[in-house]
């Protein structure tokens, strides 16, 4: 077990006639001992390319990559002391369980067989497939497939396990129970994991600290909350989250930010945060917009609206509004209200905008000012 | 068809599907009837053999003409052909295993590592396909009889147990149909490795395999249908050889048993069909008894 690090890492792909790709540009991370962290971002961002440059399935570019003290740039996947699943489980047909199992320690040990058979009833007595150890893995459902990739990783105790979305292949149900129970076992064996994934639920829910990539470019690394509630830019604030944060365009005229169909005012304490910049994005999470009835509150903050579509979601309704004086083709923004109110396609009603939940972001996207978490508690319990 | 009720049929189908089994029963007899044809005559008594009706059992004194059932050229054929089913046996095991064997490592080596030039290097493979046999029967002869000298290098080698001095020939023809067999042994593995999971040669890098390992004890095992389809192509392809016999044994008693079926049965006093049937069926007879053995995981390869 050993700390993993990234310094700088890139990987640049020639596809031909001297066009180069780079998907994987300048990344730095620290992943501790023992440590989840959870690699996330939209398809093509770079997330897999980087596990499997630590894995030692691509070569790295430029920079380094270290695990404990060891520079592993060049060290050959065999020598890594590095265990993967795959998406696909990527288990071998011709093998039973055992001999799926046992592969990875008469390969890279030199245990004693009876020692190797031992190891690999444990580790099947610990994932609960013993009674499957004889059966091949056309004989498996893809439940049980998976419980075998995954043994087949721990049952050779290596330093580092590496994930490229192990769960994606399952049912909704069994991968909420798989994802509790990868926590559970990461827990006890204390390996530094990292795990790639699209899922944000996965990666709000499971990691220590995520790691959020976009174009080869890390975004943003922190745990999930740090990233929910505090990120760093534009594209943090809207991958992270679900349904996504809205974002308004909007032009600064002195202390007022003026939108397509509405006017925010500038708090005296933003102000200096926003500085010079004119053109801003202002973003609020759904379920931090207040919904009242049509002849609700009446402040700055306050906007009338037009119900567009409900979704009910059973514990939440998000509720799409458009302002009430806005073209009927913009887009709506979305509002997250409880499940047990009720909200009908066309009603008036009045939206507000609290100040304290307002992000904005600077015309690069950078935020310049998070929504502030004294409303917000145990975010650091 | 044309809304004809569950069950019932209209008269134009019922007209199709007669027409349809006439067809086809007349294609079974047009192929059929000479293999049939060979067998009758195969057990006619050469003596009594008239060529009027070949296809008919001899059923002498029942039909008159027909000739009488004899075995005898099964045995005329049998030791007429023995030494040359030897040598074919010598030649045609080894070929077919070390055709197939190399080319699915080519194809390993071309599909599943990584390495520079490889397509440059499975262009040559895939130019060896159609290179004619033509082209290359004079420079066959010039290698294995000017170029190399195996027929005194293997002087030596004639003491050995079972092993003969005419041997050398044998050893020649077995290096030409190998190197010969292996590009389009390589072109069959190699469609079958293109589809092996790429992340299950990655997971076993990972958990540890070397190169030749992963070959060993991933790649050959799961390649089992494959190899049926080779060697079945490889077997008939060897065995049924008769220009590469010629051009490198030429003759004497390393002679394969395409080469002896040439002569067998044909004097000057005229052809005895019998045996020549008798002889043909033997001859043919081993790439059927492969087929067989083969057969099922054949089935599973070519439709894989």
């Amino acid at each position: 077990m050993a700390q993993l690090t990234l310094e700088e890492v890139t990987k640049v792909f020639n596809a031909g006639d001297s066009e180069e790709i780079v998907a994987v540009d300048g990344v730095d991370m620290e992943i501790e001992d023992g440590e989840f962290l959870v690699l996330v971002g939209p398809s093509g961002c770079g997330k897999s390319t980087t596990l499997r440059m630590i894995a030692g399935l691509e070569t790295v570019t430029s920079g380094e990559i270290r695990l404990g003290s060891r520079r592993i740039n060049d060290t050959p996947p065999a020598d890594r002391n590095i265990a993967m699943v795959f998406q696909s489980y990527a288990l071998y047909p011709h093998m039973t369980v055992r001999g799926n199992m046992r592969f990875g320690l008469e390969e890279s040990t030199d245990m004693a067989d009876d020692a190797i058979e031992a190891t690999v009833e444990e580790t099947a007595t610990m994932m609960g497939i013993e009674d499957l150890l004889d059966r091949k893995p056309s004989e498996l459902s893809g439940g049980q497939q998976q419980r075998v990739a995954l043994g087949r990783a721990i049952v050779r105790d290596p330093e580092a396990f590496l994930m490229d979305e192990p769960l994606s292949n399952l049912d909704a149900k069994l991968r909420a129970t798989m994802r509790t129970e990868l926590q559970r076992l990461q827990n006890e064996l204390g390996v530094t994991t990292v795990y790639v994934t699209h899922d944000q639920t996965e990666a709000m829910t499971m990691g220590d600290r995520i790691a959020v990539l976009n174009g080869g470019v890390l975004q943003q690394v922190g745990t999930p909350l740090e990233c929910y509630h505090t990120p760093n830019n534009r594209f943090v604030a809207g991958f992270i989250g679900e349904p996504s944060m809205n974002f308004f365009d909007v032009t600064r005229d002195d202390d007022t930010l003026e939108g397509d169909a509405f006017a925010y005012p500038l708090s005296a304490e933003t102000r200096p945060a926003v500085g010079d910049a004119t053109t801003l994005t202002l973003g609020v999470r759904p379920e931090d917009i207040e919904l009242a009835a049509d002849d609700g509150p009446d402040t700055a903050h306050s906007f009338d609206c037009v119900v567009d579509v409900v979704e009910p979601v059973g514990e939440s309704n998000n509720v799409y509004l458009r302002f009430a004086g806005a073209a009927e083709d913009s887009n709506p923004f979305i509002v997250r209200i409880s499940g047990t109110r009720n909200v009908a396609v066309g009603d008036r009603v009045t939206a507000t905008i609290p100040p304290a939940s307002v992000h904005l972001f600077g015309p690069d996207g950078r935020a310049l000012k998070n929504r502030s978490l004294d409303d917000v508690d145990g975010v650091s319990p | 068809m044309s809304g004809v009720p569950a069950g019932g049929r209209s008269p134009l189908d019922r007209v199709k599907r007669v027409a349809l089994y006439a067809v086809l029963l007349v294609m079974a007899a047009f192929y059929l009837i000479p293999i049939e044809t060979g067998l009758m005559t195969s057990i006619t008594d050469p003596a009594t053999y008239t060529g009027q009706s070949p296809f008919l059992p001899p059923m002498e004194p029942l039909v008159e003409g027909s000739g009488r059932l004899s075995l005898q050229p099964w045995g005329n054929a049998l030791a007429g052909l023995a030494s040359g089913l030897v040598n074919s046996v010598i030649l045609v095991v080894p070929a077919t295993v070390f055709s197939g064997l190399l080319g699915s490592m080519a194809a390993y080596g071309l599909t599943s590592v990584d390495w520079r030039g490889q397509v440059g290097v499975y262009a040559l493979f895939i130019a060896g396909i159609f290179i004619p046999y033509q082209a290359v029967l004079v420079p066959l002869t010039q290698f294995w009889y000017n170029v190399v000298p195996l027929r005194t290098l293997w002087v030596p080698l004639a003491n050995l147990p079972l092993v003969a001095e005419h041997h050398w020939k044998l050893v020649a023809l077995i290096v030409t149909h190998t190197a010969y067999g292996v590009p389009i042994c390589t072109l069959l593995f190699r469609a079958h490795y293109k589809k092996l999971p790429g992340e299950m040669i990655e997971a076993a890098r990972l958990d540890g395999a070397s190169v030749s390992t992963i070959y060993r004890r991933i790649v050959l095992p799961l390649s089992v249908p494959m190899f049926a389809v080779v060697f079945i192509y490889q077997f008939t392809q060897v065995w049924n050889d008769l220009l590469f016999a010629l051009t490198i044994i030429q003759f004497g008693d390393a002679s394969v048993v395409t080469q002896e079926l040439v002569g067998i049965g044909v004097s000057q006093s005229g052809t005895n069909f019998p045996l020549r049937m008798a002889a043909a069926l033997l001859a043919a007879l081993p790439t059927l008894v492969v087929y067989v053995l083969f057969g099922d995981k054949f089935a599973e390869g070519v439709t894989a």
